[in-house]
């Protein structure tokens, strides 16, 4: 039986009068790589930081591994988070920070450390001040991926890596991961880069839970369909509707959940495209409801 | 020395259930030792650029005692003597590298707190770390001022009657009354540094400024006091009943407020 690493129950916090976590339920368990999607400002580092006792909550239960992780040792030492902002000492370089990372993480592999530093071309002498932001994305890559902490957040770990950097990182994750095993959470708003990658999608919108469900599933969960117009439109006429473009006498509308065989082949009769939906794509009809005016995005969002 | 919290099984907060029992409580053996050590690890984080606590600090004494031989050298050039120049004794350089420790306590907490909670450090054990380093440097700086003191008194002044350890209250009192000094100015200067940050990790602005005026208000109340009682006569007389060590003693108390105090505070701190 898989185990769980992390829960949460009504958990909230509160800066001022702002929410930035609304009565968030969460589950996660070990050995899983979990996708911590959402736009800027949803919540997601907030998320991150109650989950490493970085922060304290306002309201709500926490647990990971079993206690409230801020202040008990036995908890923080399975946990790696460098954040996205992560704050170093003035005169650090990454050199300073790979000495003293196996101090603090008990599986840090020195040897994968080194081997990433020269994969990601990293400057080890340059002050971390200096660092381009790709430079200083790849610290925090390194150091998360060679603690090989047991619950590891990756706190938007694309910025300002190039494509080659990117398809390294994910090379190595699943390398590693596939070796030794852990429960690792991704968040970022790149979601095609990481789509692959994932196998469960936690969705967050202004500090709420929208999606909290197998990669796989959310993948198959819609289907979009393509052809003339107005055929397009008599086909999905009593269906749910999450998505629509239009250009010229063409349309394409996304729905929400899969068709059967007797619908495809009538579907494909009528000349219209089938299409899966992608992570990105879906995510936008649930979250961006502003973006491509689909009002009714909202109402799916729990379905 | 680590009290460890007594173990909250899951079913207390949360009853009965399945979850609780799939939760993974517990241990993996780790291995210990002082590399490990939750707060010695503290302690070589502070060190593993040595050149904050360790090298600038001199830097800046070395250039501060370029400076002062220069202007005994002109003293010299001028008066072709090497007289004793008495007036010397009255600058400041011997205290230049506290200035900078100050700024060193300030970003112990501003820069290398929020590093040491994303690498699972807590909060109790970095300032007990932090604390400890600040012990350790202020006992090397004050060693080392305190010998070298007697070197420039033994050397006369670097050979042309210069003063620079040799200066304001040093040199007077013996070794270690020169050691007890400076050990208890540096460690008020790192703490008082560290300890306003941790109000500012936990509280910002407004901490800050609440921090502030309540210290003004105390200076403020005792110097009311002291007028309207017309006991200013009776406070001298005390600074002079405890001497020179008795005021170096109450600064060293005044660390241990502080210290103690930021223990408490950064309990409950955040990193930005």
């Amino acid at each position: 039986m898989t185990a769980t690493v992390a829960r949460t129950r009504g958990l909230v916090k509160r800066y001022g009068s702002f929410t930035a976590i609304d009565a968030v339920d969460l589950e996660l368990t070990e050995n899983r790589i979990y996708g911590l999607l959402g736009r800027n400002g949803a919540g997601k580092t907030t998320l991150m930081q109650l989950l490493t006792g970085q922060i304290f909550p306002n309201g709500g239960e926490l647990e990971v591994f079993g206690r409230p992780p801020a202040e008990h040792a036995d908890v923080l030492r399975r946990l790696c988070f460098i954040a996205e902002a992560q704050r170093y000492p003035d005169t650090f370089t990454p050199a300073h920070v790979l000495a003293a990372a196996p101090w603090y993480f008990e599986n840090w592999d020195a040897a994968f450390a080194e081997r990433l530093v020269a994969d990601f071309r990293l400057p080890l002498k340059r002050r971390i001040k200096k660092l381009s932001r790709g430079q200083l994305s790849a610290v925090g890559v390194i150091v998360g991926l060679a603690s090989r902490a047991d619950l590891t957040f990756f706190d938007e770990p694309y910025l300002g890596l190039d494509a080659v950097a990117r398809h390294i990182f994910y090379d190595r994750l699943l390398e590693d991961y596939a070796e030794h095993p852990r429960t690792v959470v991704l968040s970022t708003h790149l979601i095609d880069e990481v789509a692959n990658l994932l196998e469960h999608v936690i969705l967050i919108d202004q500090g709420r839970i929208l999606l909290d469900r197998d990669a796989e599933e959310v993948r198959g969960s819609a289907t979009t369909i393509a052809g003339a117009a107005s055929v397009v439109d008599s086909f999905v006429a009593d269906r749910a509707v999450i998505g629509r473009d239009r250009l010229g006498g063409l349309a394409s509308v996304t729905i929400d959940g899969r068709l059967d065989r007797a619908e495809r082949v009538r579907a494909a009769e009528l000349g219209l495209e089938l299409a899966p939906v992608s992570l990105q794509q879906l995510i936008v009809h649930l979250t961006g409801t502003d973006l491509d005016g689909a009002g009714d995005a909202e109402g799916k969002a729990a379905a | 020395m680590t009290p460890t919290p007594a173990p909250r099984t899951a079913d207390a907060t949360h009853g009965a259930g399945g979850h609780a029992a799939a939760l993974v409580a517990g241990s993996r053996p780790s291995a210990r030792g002082l590399q490990r050590n939750p707060i010695w690890r503290v302690v070589r984080l502070h060190a593993v650029n040595p050149s904050v606590f360790f090298g600038v600090p001199w830097i800046i004494l070395g250039g501060a005692w370029a400076v002062s031989m220069i202007i005994g050298l002109i003293g010299l050039g001028a008066t072709g003597s090497t007289e004793d120049m008495v007036g010397m004794r009255y600058s400041w350089a011997v205290l230049s590298p506290q200035w900078y420790l100050v700024v060193v306590g300030v970003q112990a907490i501003g820069l290398t707190f929020p590093f040491a909670l994303g690498f699972g450090s807590t909060r109790r054990d970095f300032w007990l770390g932090t604390a400890l380093m600040f012990v350790l440097v202020s006992a090397e700086m004050a060693v080392a001022t305190a010998t070298l003191v007697q070197i420039e008194k033994a050397t006369h002044g670097w050979g042309i009657g210069m003063h620079m350890f040799d200066a304001l209250w040093y040199g007077q009192n013996g070794w270690l009354f020169d050691f007890y000094s400076t050990f208890a100015v540096q460690l008020l200067v790192l703490f008082i540094g560290a300890f306003a940050t941790t109000v500012y990790m936990r509280w910002r602005i407004p901490g800050m400024m609440v921090l502030t005026f309540v210290a003004i208000a105390i200076v403020l109340a005792l110097v009311a006091i002291a007028t309207f009682t017309r006991s200013w006569g009776a406070v001298y007389a005390w600074l002079a009943g405890i001497g020179l060590v008795g005021l170096f003693s109450v600064l060293l108390g005044l660390a241990a407020v502080c210290a103690v105090g930021g223990y408490l505070v950064i309990h409950r701190a955040t990193p930005r």
